[in-house]
């Protein structure tokens, strides 16, 4: 502005100088005033150039300042912003500090899911060639899951069963039987450690073969008689996989109690496969014989895609099973499945069993069974009831060893209901040289898988 | 026990042990046939996290909630070991029946059950964990 002002006032100067100097007095003018004028004049136009010059330079800078005051006070803005924003935070954290903290929803809370109960449970119909036809309450079998961090399991299995106290007595008797009880602890990708009442690894059918998982509601006759179910011991299992294809061996080395004589003989007929749990009725703890049993399993699996896959396996026990420690029970036992799509199983298990006794020598056992599942939806039907249903049939041989040779054709069906929900019907025709074994029977079984 | 007896046979038993061959014979060269010569057309997609009232429902057809397509050599997936491995010995649950936090229990369940590989039980539970119901 002052600069303006100066500007304005010379440029007036200028003009009331020429506006002074008209003609009258030109005459009078000698050329040295002429020139000092004109000199005088070109210094007044070179001032006024240099002040435009000025003015030019302060507007730039003026506006150069009024982008600087624009950006501050965007920034003055920005910083208030953030100032409030800060201010609020810090009254919501005190007022949250003063109110109690809401925690997970409680089915989220990990404790409420460590323990779980999975199981299933059968009730059945039976008519049994020569006797009553009668409802059985089969089993109810919960098992109990409690995990312990990321590597620590406890599980443990009961089966729950009515019988008749009758011909001795009334009334009848509930069996809470403890099917297995392990610890499981999984020490790396590899290796799991198991101790407890362990379900054996001879075969796969024991471990694998819960009511609602069997199909056919009576178990394999060389699975039950040939070889234990259970047994108190340690174990080391795990699987390595093979490629990327979800192809993997696996294998169990375990140690157990192992069989026992159910009188202290060396007797054949006193073998008992199912006892000898570390302790005896009597409260001693003790093993039945002199020395532990023996196991292991190694399978493989192969899966060519989901629902087509094989997959087989060798396993084995041995050890005494007298007191006297005089005798070696041994098993071995070799499985196998088949599976061809969603609608078709096949599977089977071999099993060999060889002990001492002091009665009659060496006895020999054998027995086998092959079972196979067709579910009709693989005819691709537009019919929901057949949908629903599975075929089954299984075939089971046993030697005892002893002179008693059995088979058995089963021949069934399951419907599911859903899922878990099984309604299963099977006809079973015995061939045997036991007289107390029945020529033929009708089972219907309710299953449930939970 | 004795000969006799382990020699002892019926007419009806006799024809039961045929009928049964024949059915048993049928039953298999059938299922067979069907299962290599027909192409599987039943429906495998996986249940929808959404839809949870798929979990109880009848099937119309036995069906499987995982996927069945061929594997092949790329890395296999959750959904794929879950329908491998749990198909063989059950029908499959589907993951909306459970909590993030149940599944984890039983899995470490059946990885020791069925003895499976650690790496292959942790795809799956990470495959029933992403699609679990809470």
């Amino acid at each position: 502005m002052k600069n303006n002002c100066r500007l304005v006032g010379l440029l007036g100067a200028t003009c009331v100088v020429a506006s002074l100097s008209p003609s009258r007095v030109s005459a009078e003018v000698s050329d040295a005033d002429f020139k000092a004028l004109q000199q005088a004049v070109q210094k007044l136009t070179d001032e006024v150039k240099g002040l435009e010059q000025t003015n030019a330079l302060v507007e730039q800078k003026h506006e150069q300042d009024m982008q600087t005051i624009k950006e501050l006070q965007e920034k003055l803005s920005q910083t208030t912003q953030t100032a409030n924003e800060a201010e609020r935070k810090s009254a919501a954290a005190s007022q949250a500090q003063t109110k109690p903290v809401l925690g997970p929803p409680i089915d989220e809370a990990t404790v409420n899911h460590n323990f779980m109960m999975l199981g299933d449970a059968e009730f059945k119909y039976v008519r049994v060639q020569g006797q009553h036809p009668t409802f059985l309450q089969s089993d109810f079998a919960p098992i109990f899951l409690y995990r312990g961090g990321d590597n620590v399991l406890f599980e443990a299995g009961f089966d729950t069963t009515l019988a008749n106290n009758a011909p001795s007595s009334p009334g009848y008797t509930t069996t809470f039987n403890l099917s297995f009880a392990q610890l499981d602890y999984v020490m790396n990708d590899y290796m799991t450690l198991a101790v407890g009442d362990l379900l054996l690894p001879l075969g796969t059918y024991s471990q694998r073969g819960a009511g609602w998982l069997n199909l056919i509601p009576d178990d394999p006759l060389a699975v039950d008689a040939l070889i234990p179910g259970s047994g108190v011991g340690a174990q080391l299992l795990g699987a390595i996989p093979i490629g990327t294809e979800g192809k993997f061996l696996n294998y169990a080395v375990y140690g157990a109690n192992g069989p026992s004589s159910s009188d202290g003989t060396g007797n054949a007929g006193a073998l008992d496969l199912g006892g000898n749990v570390g302790v005896r009725s009597d409260g001693v703890v003790a093993n039945l014989h002199a020395n532990l049993s023996g196991g292991a399993r190694v399978g493989i699996f192969l899966p060519f895609a989901p629902h087509y896959d094989f997959e087989f396996g060798v396993s084995g026990q041995s050890g005494e099973w007298d007191n006297q420690g005089t005798h070696l029970w041994s098993a071995g036992v070799l499985d196998a499945a088949l599976h061809l799509g969603s609608s078709f199983e096949a599977k089977g298990e071999y099993i060999l069993t060889r002990y001492g006794s002091d009665d009659q020598g060496e006895v020999k056992q054998r027995g086998y069974f092959g079972q196979l599942g067709y579910k009709l939806a693989g005819l691709n039907l537009n019919a929901p009831l057949i949908n629903n249903v599975e075929l089954m049939g299984r075939y089971d041989d046993v030697h005892d060893g002893l002179g008693t040779h059995t088979r058995r054709f089963t021949m069934g069906y399951v419907y599911y209901i859903s899922s878990t929900f099984l309604f299963e019907g099977d006809y079973e025709i015995f061939r045997s040289n036991d007289p107390t074994v029945p020529n033929n029977q009708l089972i219907f079984q309710l299953s449930y898988g939970f | 026990m004795n000969k006799s007896n382990m020699n002892k046979s019926k007419p009806s038993g006799t024809l039961a042990q045929i009928i049964f061959t024949v059915l048993t014979a049928i039953l298999v060269i059938a299922g067979l046939a069907l299962t290599l010569y027909s192409p599987e057309q039943i429906s495998a997609a996986p249940p929808s996290k959404s839809d949870p009232s798929q979990t109880n429902s009848t099937p119309q057809k036995i069906v499987s909630p995982a996927p069945s397509k061929p594997v092949t050599k790329k890395q296999i997936t959750g959904a794929e070991l879950y329908s491998i491995n749990c198909n063989r010995c059950h029908s499959e649950r589907y993951p909306t029946e459970r909590t993030a936090a149940q599944w984890k229990t039983i899995m470490l369940h059946m990885q020791v059950r069925a003895n499976l590989p650690a790496s292959q039980a942790r795809l799956i539970l990470k495959y029933l964990q992403e699609n679990s119901g809470r």
